[in-house]
């Protein structure tokens, strides 16, 4: 059964259409990656996935429910988790904190002014377990802000994964890393996600042809393919559309 | 368990300082000092929930003061005319109450956005309700205000609160429950996501939660405590004008948070400490006090932007290490030459706005009118402050000394 189901999204800024139609279909516990060339609109789409923007039109379903133009809490509640392309974290809290701010809401804990943290041993042991998969530990009490570049991204991925949601969402979440940072956070994406739902938006193609079930190119707003890697490998209209380009510019 | 007992005990002392200050100092003027500085605490800490733990600059936030204040006045009458019959000592929670109520209806708009927004919307809401107090006159009492009498209550344990000793211990008793409720709200979900938004709204609506209504949480809370402090305002003078509520007080709350201290629990009670003190203590002496606290806050901006608390914790490092001692030295070859300096600029300042013309300092006789006078201070000024600059590579080094880590930084829970 499809988890999330993308029904001819379209999305303009003002006058400019930004996505053109798209349809897509996410089967639970998938592995796919969404390519394309710069400005195609990958982050545009997770963003009208997520609830960041609104979409113009189309349906956007998750496990059957319409998620279209819910705010973005409505959406993170229901089991859709997120990282974003920029890393987006909380600068001043702490990192303990950072992830704990993440587990609240999935442990029940909702806007309660009534419960002390300090004495949610269950909130806490959780908080310091995902700390310790995304290997942070030693860092629990830095504020976050002062993360070198690559522990950034990886408690940008702990933030996604502490909610528990049953999709997961990344946005070139190795970008900007040296090669044997971004094998880390490859093997650690791998590792984390193990039996959820993975989006992921990547640009280096050995990395997407090594995780993904199945990938999405998305060229100009459209989808142009929607396959399993070898088949997209050896697809002509993406070599001409994408794949051609990158390789001509590496 | 050892940050516990280092919690527990500062909590102790504080209630301890609380009790025990009017015992060291018992003069009227003392108590009444006391009196200004346990309402400021409660004021300034209620501001901070919104500024330095939620991200939210507002320029109106006598309102909820001011709201409590004329409750808490009006309920003084109530209980002087016998329509109601209650102790004077719940009269703070009303206050508080009103204060709720107010933010309740104002937050349900103004919080949807932090930013310039909020704080316009801030700044507006208090000029209406500055202007209506002196519209609504049967409310408000007009240009005039209105006055009660807080001894018509019943007596809690045979006192009447004639003193202001007496409402000293009340007003303490208020401000340590108040203290400890701001303080776990900083420990709770909503207290915690308050932080989360102010450093990312975004973020923090892609993790399930609702940017508005944790601002809105916080700012309720800010206005019950707020209305608080109003209440206590309203026991200690007995009486409450339109400034309560106006502009003027909500920029002096602003500047206590501020140079107190805006990222640190404590910073607030600081500043609310140290410009009671200088208002009352120093507006005594000088008619430029008013200067002098722009000064401080000018100051404060520039060379402290965490304030007083923050200048405080960054020596953290330093006295982990255990060279804090390194720095006395440095601190005193700079900072003496640097207060002479102050010291002479004031002096000028005084000088040239003095009506009769001469002052007299350490039993000399300074004259306004003399050029050695002048002669005489510019040049103090000027090799105070050039020994000042002479100092500070050396008291830049020992700071470098005494900060540089030599092991691995310790977990610092
Ligand atoms: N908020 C916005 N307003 C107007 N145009 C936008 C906005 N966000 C993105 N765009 C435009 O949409 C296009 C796709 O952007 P984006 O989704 O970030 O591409 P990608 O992630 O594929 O590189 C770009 O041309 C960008 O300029
Ligand atoms: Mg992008």
């Amino acid at each position: 059964m499809s988890i999330l189901t993308l029904n001819n999204v379209h999305k303009r800024f003002g006058e400019t259409p930004i996505i053109r139609g798209v349809n897509l279909s996410i089967e639970e516990g998938e592995r796919h990656a969404i390519i394309g060339p710069n400005g195609a609109g990958k982050s545009t789409l997770f963003h009208l996935i997520s609830g960041k923007y609104p979409v113009t039109e189309g349906t956007i379903s998750l496990r059957g429910q319409a998620i279209q133009n819910l705010p973005p809490y409505e959406i993170a509640r229901r089991g859709l988790a997120r990282s974003f392309q920029v890393t987006n974290i909380f600068p001043r809290l702490s990192v303990f904190e950072n992830i704990r701010c993440g587990l609240l809401w999935k442990m029940g804990y909702g806007y309660s002014f009534w419960n002390l943290l300090g004495r949610q041993h269950d909130l806490n042991t959780a908080a310091r377990g995902i700390l310790d998969q995304i290997g942070l530990s030693q860092r629990a009490d830095y504020p976050a802000g002062e993360l070198a570049y690559a522990q950034q991204r990886a408690l940008e991925l702990g933030i996604a994964i502490a909610s528990g949601a049953e999709v997961i969402m990344l946005d070139e979440p190795v970008a900007g890393m040296s090669h044997s940072e971004a094998e880390n956070a490859v093997a650690l994406i791998r590792r984390v996600t193990e039996g959820k739902t993975l989006i992921m938006v990547e640009h280096d193609m050995s990395i997407v042809f090594d995780i993904a079930d199945r990938i999405s190119v998305l060229v100009y707003g459209e989808l142009i393919a929607c396959d399993t890697p070898s088949n997209i490998r050896n697809s002509e209209k993406v070599q001409e559309a994408y794949l051609g380009t990158v390789t001509a510019d590496e | 368990m050892k940050k516990f007992l280092t919690k527990s005990f500062a909590w102790f002392g504080y209630l301890a300082v609380l009790l025990l200050l009017p015992q060291f100092f018992d003069s009227i003027l003392a108590v009444s000092l006391f009196n200004q500085m346990a309402i400021a605490i409660v004021f300034a800490l209620s501001y901070n929930m919104l500024l330095g733990q939620g991200g939210m600059l507002s320029f109106g936030h006598a309102v909820y003061f001011g709201l409590g204040g004329f409750l808490a006045v009006h309920a003084l009458l109530l209980i002087e005319f016998e329509t109601v019959y209650f102790s004077i000592v719940y009269i703070p929670l009303l206050a508080g109450l009103v204060g709720l109520l107010a933010a309740l209806f104002i937050g349900s708009f103004s919080t949807r956005k932090a930013g310039t927004v909020f704080a316009m919307i801030s700044l507006g809401i208090g000029e209406l309700l500055a202007a209506s107090s002196l519209i609504f006159v049967s409310f408000f009492g007009g240009e005039a205000g209105v006055s009660g009498d807080r001894t018509y209550g019943p007596p809690l344990f045979g006192v009447e609160f004639f003193q202001g000793i007496e409402i000293y211990y009340l007003a303490a008793a208020w401000v340590f429950v108040a203290t400890l409720f701001m303080y776990l709200f900083t420990q709770t979900p909503a207290g915690r996501m308050a932080n989360a938004v102010r450093d990312n709204p975004e973020r923090a609506e892609f993790i399930g939660y609702s940017a508005r209504r944790v601002r809105y949480i916080s700012f309720c809370a800010s206005g019950f405590f707020a209305g608080i402090a109003g209440g206590l305002y309203a026991l200690n003078y007995e009486f409450v004008t339109e400034e309560t509520l106006n502009a003027v007080t909500s920029g002096r709350v602003l500047l206590m948070a501020y140079i107190g201290g805006l990222g640190y629990f404590i910073g607030p009670i600081l500043g609310a400490v140290i410009l009671t003190l200088m208002n009352s203590l120093l507006s005594n002496y000088t008619d430029l006090w008013m200067l002098y606290l722009g000064i401080l806050f000018l100051l404060t901006v520039l060379f402290l932007p965490k304030g007083f608390a923050g200048f405080i914790m960054m020596h953290r490092v330093a006295w982990l290490q255990r060279r804090i001692g390194k720095l006395v030295l440095p601190y005193l070859a700079t900072g003496i030459p640097a207060m002479l300096f102050m010291a002479t600029c004031v002096l000028m300042l005084e000088l040239s706005h003095l009506e009769d013309e001469s002052l007299s300092v350490l039993s000399i006789d300074l004259s306004a009118s003399s050029p050695f006078t002048w002669i005489g201070l510019l040049l103090i000024a000027t090799i105070s402050m050039l020994v000042t600059r002479r100092t500070l590579p050396a008291l830049r080094e020992a700071w470098e000394f005494a900060n540089h880590m030599t092991d691995e930084p310790e977990s610092k829970s």
